[in-house]
């Protein structure tokens, strides 16, 4: 081979910049995307449809509620504000957050950021980089929330014109680096300044003073009756500080009002402190972030290279035993993933979050509703919180157990070489995903029946239809997991978010509405006939029907996909 | 200076894990050095110190004159680094990956083209230079990686475990290729396991154990050290797992662990 000339002076005189960079991901898009389309158009057509029914959804959801709050012109002039500034802070702090947590994975934790960061490409370049990519995939939950919100906003709003549209979509653009460049300097703050233990010790301190938080929030929220002219004048004075000027979130929220009262001036002088302040912000962040780059990159390797013990814990002890009732070869490999469950703070943290969420729900769900038990909203509480316990159970299901399957994909000997059958090896993974969520779920919804003081009857049908759920939505999430598997990837998040993953939360999400629809029946049947501690025919059979149609369904996705995982080529 | 690497007295730890201890190593230019030692000796967190991914806590390194620091673009640009687990990107094909090293270290477009079809012939990569690189073998990734490594024809060439995964056809071109390179006055420096290859090709070999360099020289060298005419497995065997080599083994003597190798020693250090 002929050598090529000597290229090192031209590198430290013109070093690789930021659009080497981007140009080479934007050929990858473009692969990817030409891929899509020319390998499985119909999958590719099946997201984009599914996409188009959540953002139609949304839109609508959207119209009827300002439909709802422009009834009343007094309520609607405090309450649309309100909502829009609510909406934009509560951006305001999940993109912090989320930034914060990609701006991480991606600038420290890739086998890109070796490659890049040992050939001649700048800190600053690679910085630049991934604060781009960050904001790409964090923003796009903003603008299929957001979109929706503006476009019914300008629908429900005669005075709105043309321009409006231009104006909030510039407005979501220099929103999003504010968050971002924030998001940047704490994901940078965090790999420089803090080791893995210290790391561990300040998330904890960080869950339990939001916890804290929360609990005074809702005690203070709650103290009075919600009914009253004076709980909601205190509400109002508490929550007024989403409005505060100093917050990016009201320059937007102001401009966006301005605009739509065709206020062009106003509105292009907010678009402008937005934008200055985007500007500013990315840059500082950028900056500071390169400076020290490689330390806090060689912080955030060397952290990862060190010593962990894994001593057994007691969670880990019970892993070994709580399976006793499976053959040899199916408990080891339901006790494998049960301590894979609890090592994986990803995992349980987002498990133990939502579910004490709930519960710290329950608990002041007396103070909320005032009612007795099966009588008006104290018949609808019930249908309520097995609404909420039972999508936050299929997006657990959707995002870590569908997964399984297919990472155990890339260790061939499970698979393809352990002697069981494909069968044993999904009842294997449904038991560890049914024990995981029948004990989060059972517990709530007992928590719930006694905090509603619900008679015995009721609870126990209560009881059966949230585990007939669980069946349900495990089975689903193993089956299709084994039917639409993707072995070739080792990102459980991808995995989730794929073609397959898709399809099971849809087919979940279908299920939870069945039951809900079944749960409704219940109530409007009790209802017709005049409440009744007692359970009647018609009701037990519905309840039946329910059950029967969770646990058919778990069970045939199951069978499907062991037929599948059977004659599957590896 | 003819240094190609010059690594003085570094050290680095992870928490209280010592990864390396007091490492001095010079490696001239022109040579091609094998660098051993069992999976978790430090080899590999030698090869990031040396390419500035990983800083030591003490110590320096330089890579063609130019110090390895928090900005060590000018030594980044003189090195190539293939690591054990080849990178790619899943959505290009290997053409368009070449295309953007080649651009990264500022190789004229024309160039880019030649180089590219050189490396694609020699290392017979014709079949899926544009195919996306999702699709390929381990062995494919790695000649791809190989050759975004020699598109720049960089002065020094780190490369860790260059022979897994290739066909025994791509192990002798790679082989060749090295020992080419070396004849031009390039500097090679490999990390591997396969004793075999470093026996046959490298210049001088490395023995590293708990973080520091037990064994240093030629491979004449060794084999004197072990008055005998053993094998680089007999001896690499001898220094890092004596227990194996109950009967039969080279015998090496070594010396006081504190006494530092110095450049052009050729002998063994008590670990």
């Amino acid at each position: 081979m002929s050598s090529s000339p000597d290229t090192s002076v031209a590198i430290l005189h013109s070093p690789v910049g930021v659009l080497s960079l981007v140009r080479v991901k934007a050929v990858a898009l473009r692969n990817r995307v030409s891929q899509a389309i020319a390998d499985s158009p119909i999958k590719f057509l099946t997201t984009m449809a599914l996409l188009g029914v959540v953002w139609v959804g949304l839109y609508l959801l959207f119209i009827a509620v300002f439909m709802f709050l422009k009834q009343s012109r007094m309520e609607a002039a405090i309450a649309i504000p309100m909502v829009f500034s609510f909406f934009f802070v509560a951006m305001l702090v999940m993109l912090t957050v989320s930034n914060a947590i990609i701006a991480y994975t991606s600038l420290f934790a890739v086998e890109e950021a070796a490659y890049l960061l040992s050939s001649p490409v700048p800190p600053r370049a690679y910085v630049w980089l991934k604060y781009f990519e960050t904001l790409i995939f964090s923003s796009w939950s903003l603008v299929l929330l957001g979109l929706p919100l503006m476009f019914a906003m300008a629908d429900v709003n005669s005075d709105a014109v043309g321009y409006y549209y231009l104006f909030f979509i510039s407005f979501f653009i220099c929103f999003v680096p504010i968050p971002g460049a924030a998001g940047l300097v704490l994901a940078w703050l965090i790999a420089r300044f803090l080791d893995r233990n210290l790391r561990r010790r300040l998330i904890i301190i960080a869950a339990l003073v939001l916890a804290g938080s929360l609990i005074w929030a809702i005690q203070s929220v709650t103290a009075q009756d919600a009914a009253s002219d004076q709980w909601l004048t205190n509400f109002l004075l508490r929550i007024n500080f989403v409005q505060s000027a100093l917050l990016p979130s009201s320059w937007v929220v102001k401009g966006v009002e301005a605009a739509i009262e065709s206020q062009t001036t106003l509105a292009l002088s907010y678009l402008a402190v937005t934008v200055a302040n985007a500007m500013f912000l990315s840059l500082i962040a950028v900056r500071i972030v390169s400076l020290k780059f490689m330390s806090a990159f060689d912080r955030a390797l060397s952290s990862r290279g060190g010593e962990r013990s894994t001593e057994a814990s007691p969670a880990v002890g019970l892993a070994s035993k709580v399976f006793f009732y499976l053959p040899l070869g199916q408990r080891l490999i339901a006790a494998k993933d049960l301590r894979t469950f609890f090592r994986d703070p990803i995992q349980w943290t987002q498990l133990v979050v939502l579910f004490g969420l709930m519960a710290l729900y329950l608990v002041n769900v007396p103070k909320l509703s005032g009612a007795k038990p099966l009588e008006g909203w104290g018949m609808v509480i019930p249908f309520l919180n097995f609404g909420a316990l039972s999508f936050i159970l299929a997006t657990f299901t959707s995002r870590f157990v569908f997964p399984l399957v297919s990472l155990e994909g890339q260790q061939l000997w499970l698979i393809g070489m352990l002697p069981l059958s494909a069968w044993q090896i999904l009842v294997a993974k449904f038991a560890f995903a049914m024990t995981v969520s029948t004990c989060v779920a059972f517990s709530t919804t007992v928590l719930a029946v006694i905090m509603l003081k619900m008679p015995l009857d009721w609870a126990v049908l209560q009881v059966a239809v949230t585990v007939a759920t669980c069946f349900g939505l495990c089975g689903f999430a193993v089956g299709i997991g084994a039917r639409l598997p993707m072995f070739e990837q080792r990102n459980a998040a991808r995995i989730a978010n794929g073609f397959g993953g898709t399809v099971n939360l849809v087919i979940s999400v279908m299920l939870v509405l069945t039951m809900l629809s079944g749960m409704g029946a219940v109530g409007y049947h009790n209802r017709m006939r005049g409440f009744d501690e007692a359970l009647d025919g018609p009701t037990i059979l519905i309840v039946g029907v329910m059950i029967a149609v969770a646990l058919v369904g778990g069970f045939a996705a199951m069978a499907i996909g062991a037929r599948h995982l059977r004659r599957a080529e590896i | 200076m003819n240094l190609a690497i010059d690594i003085q007295s570094v050290h680095k730890h992870f928490g209280r894990k010592v990864a390396v201890h007091d490492l001095t190593l010079s490696i001239p230019r022109g040579e091609l050095f094998a660098f051993l030692g069992p999976n978790g000796a430090g080899k590999t967190t030698t090869i990031k110190m040396i390419c500035g991914l990983l800083h030591p806590q003490r110590g320096t390194i330089d890579v063609c004159g130019h110090r390895m620091g928090l900005n060590g673009l000018a030594g980044k640009a003189k090195l190539a680094y293939v690591p054990d687990q080849p990178f790619l990107y899943d959505k290009l094909t290997a053409r368009e990956f070449l295309l953007f090293v080649g651009e990264m270290y500022r190789v004229p477009a024309a160039d880019q083209k030649r180089i590219i079809g050189e490396l694609a012939d020699r290392l017979v990569m014709g079949d899926f230079l544009d195919k996306l690189t999702e699709s390929y073998s381990h062995g494919m990734k790695q000649k791809v990686v190989l050759s975004a490594a020699l598109m720049h024809d960089p002065e020094v060439l780190i490369i860790d475990e260059p022979m897994v995964g290739l066909d025994p056809r791509t192990v002798r071109v790679v082989k060749d290729l090295f020992r080419e390179r070396v004849n031009q006055g390039r500097t090679v420096f490999m990390s591997t396991h396969t004793l075999g290859v470093a026996e046959a090709v490298a210049d001088r070999i490395g023995i590293l154990n708990h973080g520091q360099l037990v064994c240093l020289g030629t491979m004449a060298e060794l084999r004197a050290q072990a008055a005998a005419e053993h094998s680089l497995e007999d001896i690499f065997l001898e220094l890092t797992h004596p227990e194996l080599q109950s009967n039969g083994g080279p015998g090496i003597e070594t010396v006081p662990a504190d006494k530092p190798l110095a450049e052009g020693d050729s002998h063994v250090v008590e670990s």
